[in-house]
């Protein structure tokens, strides 16, 4: 069975400083938790910066990081830095 | 310095109260008074949220010294409801949804009467141009003028 | 979060029409109370010293005559506050820093900008408390000043922090600078878009500084007690933010602090913000009395945060039959004092409504010596649109398309990529360009000396974290509470939501902001987040009431919870024989509450996602009188996807107010420099917004294309109005005299400037 790989996106030059300019990864996630852990098993400290500093596109849609967000096999996502309005 | 002791009518009641020299009629009214409906946006008479009548005068209250209201007639938006009738001015601001943050809407009020009671038939220019001393950030004064000439139209009784 | 369905088979009630709002009685009477309003017993008035100085030193602070004055009761310095640990947190455009955040509250090494507080005094009087400030002696060794994003940019401007070394770039720079950051986005490759694009279009702007120009001054009052512990009450757009940021500034307990949410008078982004609330509560905790402290308007001008001034070049290619190749964007926005404009947002915002295969957007984060920019209205989105949208209307005219046309031709729509990363999940764009195109303003006759302008804007809307709760009164009535402040009109929608989804009447709920202690914590009211994210907290505490008056149904009829519906604001039996019993309404549940378990009520708090961004579209028709320089807006018309409205009233206010802070940002606002810095316009006089005079009615077209993710399928509707709207007034503009002007504000003088150069040249 083919392995539920999310194709994940940093586009913030601030979360590529953890991983020294690296943006682009194919991560086996069935949830944001596992995407997550991951990157910060990976690159330790991106973690709480993802949670703490970024908002998250899923397939597009915009979210609060959260790590009960379920994936689909297949989704792009992309974590963007927290946007806030006025 | 001895305060001054003032003698005047407020909202059809007498009112007494002791303020400084230098203290403004919106001043007395907010902080010796206590009517905290007058508001003060600017504190230079450009903005008209403390908009009151003196012997019917629309004035900034901001502008007005507390001494000068000795002897005189001074209304105020907590004045403008018959008891627990609301003024037309009033209801139709609700109706409309001219007000969003709502602090421009009591020196609104008290202006938009001042104009009502010397041409109660006015033309939307005329509203606009009356009101051009009372700024608002929120509604982009289209529901204000949609409320005004509604509430002329009603106390004309058409 | 799971996707809901939106009622679109139902006929709606309640959401869509235009009942009087809850809190409406007490604004047209006076008796709302503002931050302003507030009064205590021995109580004491605070009030602040601002520095004279655009940029200097500070050697030393003598505050002992102003302690010796009779009637002071305590005067602080920056030395009263505890230190921040220098550490960039949160939301990236903020970048919120305590380490700044502190020294904007209160200066410590150096005044950065005119109106900088150096110190605050709290005495028994505002009189005692001005002679106070007069006392205070501050030795200031002043030093050189920037103000200009580009002037600051240069390599010899002054600096304000001497070890400002520019994030974001690689390698590092070596020399520090004002240029806090550099962001970059970049989609496909430019440079062979370019090259390929039959015709390209570059365009160089600025803009100058504007304050979101709300009518109430910050006020807040605040009381803290011998025990630690203190309330503020306070006009701003989160009190939950309040609350952090005091506690924080302090050193103290979050649960410590209570914050009321008083009324607010407008905020537009600028009262998310803290100025004087930890000042306030320091000088209470000192003196053991209440403070109050209220900002003057020249104070709000010189001391609070306006949004930036920018600098920016834009390049479209297009190929001859209209489709864009390529685009480039270069964003200099200033920052103020601190680090943290709105530039980021800017650069993803620019050409989002787009579907553009090549783009490169830039954003540099730039300090200077003014106040520290705050959040305005879709913060950073108006300024990048005023120049993307201009060179829109330049690239259309270039190439002989008409430029609603152009712009449906390369509309962006759910799946189009944009230069961020991700695909745009929804639709709604070309919506709002298709509304204009069928407007018959549209092909309405100009005269001579008037111009017709469009542009479009895109903003994100936000989502996150809100809190309410829905209890059922003794007697049937609902009372809805929530954490989000109420800038205009939201306590009507969130009792037409609970009315709407329990099957009530809108009068038989009422609903009510509450303080920090009584709710869960809500994120500010901004970012276009309440009716949509409160708004689903309201709708599930509702769903989950529902579930309960189900279940206490069940009991009295002594029956399964599966046999119990409830429809039309009444519980009904569903199992054999359904005429068995009679609906139970609210009212009767009620009164069964207690033998069937007690108060029913519940409580929900989401993080909420799946806000789906907000977009516009505007036509502006102009007249220019040759002889002036003077604007006339002759008709303006904002058309808005807003998903659903569910107050169409208070949404049509959105528009229309966000598009007049528009038209007075494109035609007269600024903040007006002298050589040394000051601020000479620091007042409604001449830092001129818009009047009633000023303006025709503003015309607003409600587009509706449901956003799945919400129960009524709202969208974010506050923000996106503002932004197409500088760009419409300056496109109309160009199309009545011929020039284009590319730097904001489009006063007489400069338009008269374009008028005579075009007659002369």
């Amino acid at each position: 069975m083919a392995p539920a790989l999310a194709h994940v996106v940093l586009i913030s030059s601030l979360s590529r400083e953890y991983t020294d300019g690296v943006n682009e990864f194919e991560i086996e996630a069935q949830t944001l938790y596992d995407v997550i852990r991951v990157l910060d098993r990976r690159y330790p400290g991106l973690g709480e910066h993802l949670e703490d500093q970024t908002s998250v596109a899923i397939d597009g849609e915009i979210y609060e990081v959260g790590y009960y967000h379920r994936l689909r096999p297949g989704c792009e996502i992309y974590f963007i830095p927290k946007i806030e309005g006025g | 310095m001895a305060k001054h002791h003032v003698s005047a009518t407020l909202n059809g009641n007498a009112v007494e109260y002791l303020c400084e020299t230098g203290q403004t009629l919106l001043e007395v009214l907010r902080d010796e008074l206590q009517l905290t409906g007058t508001k003060e946006g600017c504190g230079t008479g450009d903005c008209g949220a403390c908009s009151v009548t003196v012997d019917g005068r629309l004035v900034c209250s901001c502008l007005v010294l507390g001494v000068e209201a000795q002897g005189k007639k001074i209304e105020t938006i907590e004045g403008m409801a018959e008891g627990a009738s609301l003024h037309p001015l009033q209801r139709k601001f609700l109706e409309h949804a001219a007000l969003q943050c709502g602090v421009c809407t009591p020196g609104i009020l008290i202006a938009a009467r001042a104009l009502l009671a010397r041409n109660p038939d006015p033309t939307e220019e005329e509203v606009r141009f009356w009101l051009a001393g009372n700024l608002c950030r929120c509604t982009g004064y289209n529901k204000i003028i949609d409320a005004v000439l509604d509430a002329a139209r009603e106390m004309r009784g058409n | 979060m799971d996707a809901k369905t939106i009622k679109q088979e139902e006929v709606l009630k309640v959401v869509g029409t235009r009942p009087v709002r809850p809190d409406g009685v007490p604004k047209v009477t006076g008796l709302a109370r503002y931050g302003a309003d507030f009064a205590l017993p021995g109580m004491l008035w605070g009030d602040i010293l601002r520095s004279p100085h655009a940029h200097a030193r500070i050697r030393g602070i003598d505050t002992s005559k102003a302690r010796a004055l009779p009637g002071v009761k305590a005067v602080i310095t920056s030395a009263d506050f505890p230190e921040q640990k220098y550490e960039f947190l949160g939301p990236e455009r903020v970048a919120i820093n305590f380490w700044h955040m502190t020294r904007n509250i209160m200066a410590r090494e150096k005044v950065l900008y005119e109106g900088h507080a150096v110190a605050a005094v709290a005495a028994i009087n505002k009189a005692v408390a001005s002679e106070a400030l007069r006392l205070i002696e501050v030795d200031y060794e002043p030093l050189p000043h920037v103000i200009d994003v580009d002037a600051a940019m240069q390599p010899d401007a002054p600096l304000l922090f001497e070890d400002m070394i520019t994030r974001g770039v690689e390698p590092a720079p070596a020399r520090p600078s004002n240029v806090s950051k550099r962001i970059e986005f970049k989609l496909g490759d430019t440079e062979a878009g370019f090259a390929a694009a039959d015709e390209i279009v570059e365009l160089s702007f600025k803009t100058a500084p504007v304050h979101q120009g709300y009518i109430e001054p910050h006020g807040c009052l605040a009381r803290f007690d011998a025990d630690g512990q203190g309330e503020i009450w306070a006009s701003s757009q989160g009190h939950f933010v309040v609350r952090a940021y005091t506690a924080r500034l302090l050193d103290m307990n979050i649960g410590d602090v209570l914050v009321h949410p008083a009324e607010i008078g407008g905020g537009f982004g600028g009262k998310t913000v803290v100025y004087i609330e930890p000042v306030a509560a320091l000088l209470s905790r000192k003196t053991g009395h209440p403070v109050k402290i209220v900002m003057s308007r020249e104070d709000v001008f010189k001391a609070t945060g306006p949004t930036s001034g920018s600098s920016m070049t834009v390049k479209i290619g297009v190929k001859k039959n209209g489709k864009i190749v390529a685009a480039d964007g270069v964003f200099k926005f200033q920052a103020g004092a601190f680090p943290g404009s709105p530039v980021m947002n800017a650069t993803m915002c620019g050409f989002a409504p787009y579907d553009i295969p090549n783009v490169r957007s830039v954003g540099y984060d730039v300090v200077c010596n003014r106040p520290k920019s705050a959040a305005y209205r879709a913060p950073g989105s108006p300024i990048s649109a005023y120049a993307v949208e201009s060179t829109m209307d330049a690239v259309a005219a270039r190439i002989g398309l008409d430029p609603l046309q152009f712009r449906l031709m390369n509309a962006a729509k759910a799946g189009t990529q944009t230069a961020w990363g991700p695909k745009h999940a929804h639709d709604g764009y070309a919506e709002t360009v298709k509304a204009l195109l069928d407007h018959p303003a549209y092909a309405a006759p100009l005269a001579k000396n008037q111009g017709r302008g469009v542009a479009s804007g895109f903003w994100f809307n936000n989502g996150g974290e809100s809190s309410a709760t829905v209890h059922i009164t003794e007697d049937g009535s609902v009372a809805v509470a929530t954490g989000s402040m109420d800038i205009g009109g939201s306590r009507a929608s969130m009792a037409m939501m609970a009315a709407e989804t329990l099957g009530v009447a809108y009068d038989q709920v009422r609903a009510i902001v509450a303080d920090t202690a009584s709710i869960g914590y809500t994120h500010v009211t901004g970012g276009s987040r309440v009716t949509f994210a409160t708004g689903i907290a309201v709708v599930e505490a509702c769903n989950k009431v529902i579930d309960e008056l189900c279940a206490r149904a069940a009991m009295i009829w002594n029956v399964g919870k599966g046999e119990v519906v409830w429809e039309q604001g009444c519980a009904r039996f569903s199992g054999q024989d359904s005429g068995k019993f009679e609906p139970l309404s609210l009212k009767a549940i009620a009164a069964k509450r207690a033998v069937t378990g007690g108060p029913i009520g519940a409580e929900v708090s989401v993080n909420a996602g799946g806000a789906a961004p907000g977009f516009a579209s505007e036509l502006c028709d102009v007249e220019v009188d040759p002889e002036t320089g003077s604007v006339k807006i002759l008709r303006f018309i904002v058309a808005q996807d807003v998903g659903r409205a569910i107050h169409p009233s208070y949404v049509e206010g959105q528009m229309q107010g966000g598009v007049v802070q528009g038209i007075g940002w494109a035609l007269n606002e600024e903040y007006i420099y002298d050589a040394a810095g000051h601020l000479l316009n620091a007042g409604f006089l001449d830092y001129r917004v818009p009047v009633a005079s000023d303006l025709p009615m503003i015309e607003a077209v409600l587009v509706e294309v449901p956003n799945p993710n919400h129960p009524f399928g709202v969208k974010g509707a506050g923000e996106a109005n503002i932004v197409p709207s500088m760009a419409a007034v300056a496109n109309a503009v160009a199309n009545a005299i011929g020039r284009r002007l590319t730097e904001l504000p489009m006063s007489p003088p400069k338009v008269l400037a374009a008028i005579d150069s075009g007659r002369r040249g």
